[in-house]
């Protein structure tokens, strides 16, 4: 039976979305994390325990187990094993984006950069230390501009400023989240930078894709239907089919294809974020994984699949031609945490549901835990989900069942 | 329409009352009650009971009257109902009808007894709590039923990330090991209720 090798974060939201598909493909599965699973001393070749910095060690370490236990994918859940799963797919020989394709990607810089090279389409941007002169910095950047810390992700730390005295703020603030333990992680990573951009009007939109041979082949288009506009810039409500024009859809999706041929993604899970203002299509970023946190629910697929079984399929060498996205409309909406504090109840969860349309309500932080709204926060307080007709219907939904949400939180 | 077919289904005097009481309500002595298993699942077996007119019957339904009125099953639910009991319920919390079904009693409703039920939990006491207490958790039989295995995770466990890791990558390679005959593991934790994960989902 073939192995397939998951690299998961010790905080994913998506362990028993990749396990419950590979399983569902009949595949072996072991499990690589940084962090130590319970029961990992009594059930050899269940998991292994690996660095998400440390590249080399961690491929080493795959390479070893793979001698005995021969693997066929290795698929990282999230961005973070990202770069891990590209280096031992390529010392192994297996379907993977190219590394330097994933080094590009994963860093906004220097995927800014590679696609300013090739002509592409590109927003003024620039790129700063965050132990740079601020005043200097905000003197060169273009008025409205975002600043994005490039240790961070899911819009954590991504400020905008209209003015030079806004930009010293949003630095200031910037540095302060770069302090806490799960950045500096991170920024020990060679990432303590800042990309500062032009801000770019219009709506947001998402991509979900697998590049295949170097073709990406789309799997949904995600409209983002709440405007932002920032300060900061909080995901809410993801629908898809794109309520968009046609003509707009192919401008996306021609605009991710020649992204993707750009950075040299070839084979894996793509997901680009562009903003559209008018008929015009400007690339955000495209990142070599799938949909964070618990939004790939929303994915379904004909013949009956999930997001992370096309994944793993692909991974595995199996065609994914024949599968595409069921009719209807889906919907998330990432749950806001609304200020600082102890979460101490969410009341109308029964209510919520009772909304027509809406499918589900996960609620992911326990009550008692302290909450942190954005920039600094990097989780929400759950997920609802919807599933109707139409586009329209769905966001309705998600609307109303969120409106029914009563969310209390004691300030500390 | 079938023949009327023997009673299978027991309805208890209030649950019949109720019946025959909205039947007059509605002044309509033609009206049925169809049931029907919504949901044959041992972890959450539903029911749906409605009242339907005769034009809503069919051909392959089966039908009997014992009680004053028609009762209307189709065939595979009439199957997964053979001796369940119909009773009609008010309390504080909940009013309607309640269906006692021994073809589909929930998981945890029978003893936790017999020999392959000891050797479960001997292998899970002896193997996997142990293990999965360095992260605060803890792992319950509730049920073993026709070779699978109902487990509860609790502690450090519940909503805990990596719950379905542990699960599939450690509880079940070590029951499987250790008692061979078993052919699947569930698990009916609520995850949702969990207060104190060994790790909380944030990626």
């Amino acid at each position: 039976m073939s192995r397939v090798l998951l690299l998961l974060s010790r905080n994913s939201y998506r362990a028993e979305a990749f396990v419950s598909a590979a399983r569902g493909l009949g595949v072996d599965v072991t499990v690589g994390s940084n962090h130590r699973q319970a029961l990992a001393d009594l059930t050899p070749g269940g998991a292994l325990t690996l660095g998400v910095g440390d590249v080399d060690r961690s491929v080493s370490t795959i390479v070893r187990f793979a001698a005995d236990d021969p693997l066929a994918a290795i698929v990282a859940a999230e961005d973070d094993f990202a770069l891990v799963a590209a280096a031992a797919s390529e010392a192994l020989g297996l379907r993977h984006h190219p590394v330097e394709a994933v080094r590009a990607a994963r860093n906004k810089a220097v995927m800014r950069r590679r696609l300013e090279a090739a002509g592409f389409p590109s927003p003024w941007f620039d790129v700063a230390s965050v132990e740079d002169d601020a005043e200097a910095a905000g003197a060169r950047a273009p008025y409205p501009c975002v600043l994005k810390p490039l240790a961070l992700s899911a819009s954590r730390g991504v400020i905008r400023a209209d003015t030079p005295e806004e930009f010293g703020r949003a630095w200031t603030r910037i540095r302060e989240i770069l302090k806490q333990p799960d950045a500096v992680t991170r920024s020990g990573h060679g990432m303590a930078e800042i990309l500062i951009e032009a801000y770019m009007p219009g709506r947001e939109v998402a991509v979900e894709g697998i590049v295949v041979g170097g073709e990406l082949r789309t799997l949904a288009l995600l409209d983002k239907p709440d405007p932002m506009v920032g300060p900061f810039f909080e995901e809410t409500i993801l629908v898809t089919p794109s309520r968009l024009s046609e003509s707009v859809q192919r401008e996306i999706v021609s605009s991710v294809q020649r992204s993707v041929a750009i950075l040299r993604l070839d084979d894996g899970p793509v997901h680009a974020e562009l903003r559209v203002d008018g008929e015009r299509a400007s690339l955000l970023e495209v990142a070599p994984r799938s949909i964070g946190g618990r939004c790939s629910t929303i994915l379904r697929f004909e013949p009956e699949a999930t997001l992370e079984e096309l994944i793993l399929r692909h991974a595995l060498g199996m065609s994914i031609d024949e599968y595409s996205r069921a009719p209807g409309a889906d919907g998330v909406m990432m749950l806001p945490i609304p200020e600082a504090g102890v979460l101490r109840e969410v009341g109308g969860s029964d209510a919520a549901l009772e909304i027509s349309g809406i499918t589900g309500l996960d609620l992911t932080i326990p009550v008692g835990q302290r909450v942190v709204p954005l920039p600094e926060g990097n989780r929400y307080l759950g997920f609802l989900f919807a599933r109707a007709a139409t586009p329209e219907q769905v966001e309705t939904a998600l609307r109303a069942a969120h409106a029914r949400l009563d969310v209390r939180i004691e300030p500390s | 329409m079938s023949d009327k077919a023997k009673p299978t289904v027991e309805f208890t005097n209030l649950a019949r009352d109720t019946v025959l009481r909205f039947m007059k309500a509605q002044g309509d002595d033609s009206l049925a009650v169809r049931i029907q298993v919504a949901s044959p699942s041992p972890l959450d077996p539903r029911y749906e009971i409605t009242m339907i007119e005769p034009a809503e019957q069919c051909p392959e339904d089966i039908v009997f009257d014992e009680y004053g009125f028609d009762v209307v099953m189709e065939p595979e639910s009439a199957k997964l109902l053979e001796g369940a009991r119909v009773d009609w319920i008010e309390t504080l919390t909940e009013t309607g009808f309640k269906v006692e079904n021994p073809n589909l009693a929930p998981i945890g409703s029978k003893p936790l007894e017999g020999p392959l039920a000891d050797r479960v939990r001997q292998a899970i006491d002896q193997f996997v709590n142990p293990g999965v207490a360095q992260h605060g958790g803890q792992v319950t039989l509730v049920e073993v039923r026709d070779n699978i295995v109902y487990l509860v995770m609790g502690g450090g466990c519940q909503g805990c990330g990596m719950a379905s890791v542990t699960l599939s990558q450690g509880i079940e390679r070590i029951l499987r090991d250790q008692v061979p005959e078993i052919e699947g593991i569930e698990d009916v934790t609520n995850h949702g209720e969990g207060q104190n994960p060994y790790i909380s989902a944030s990626k």
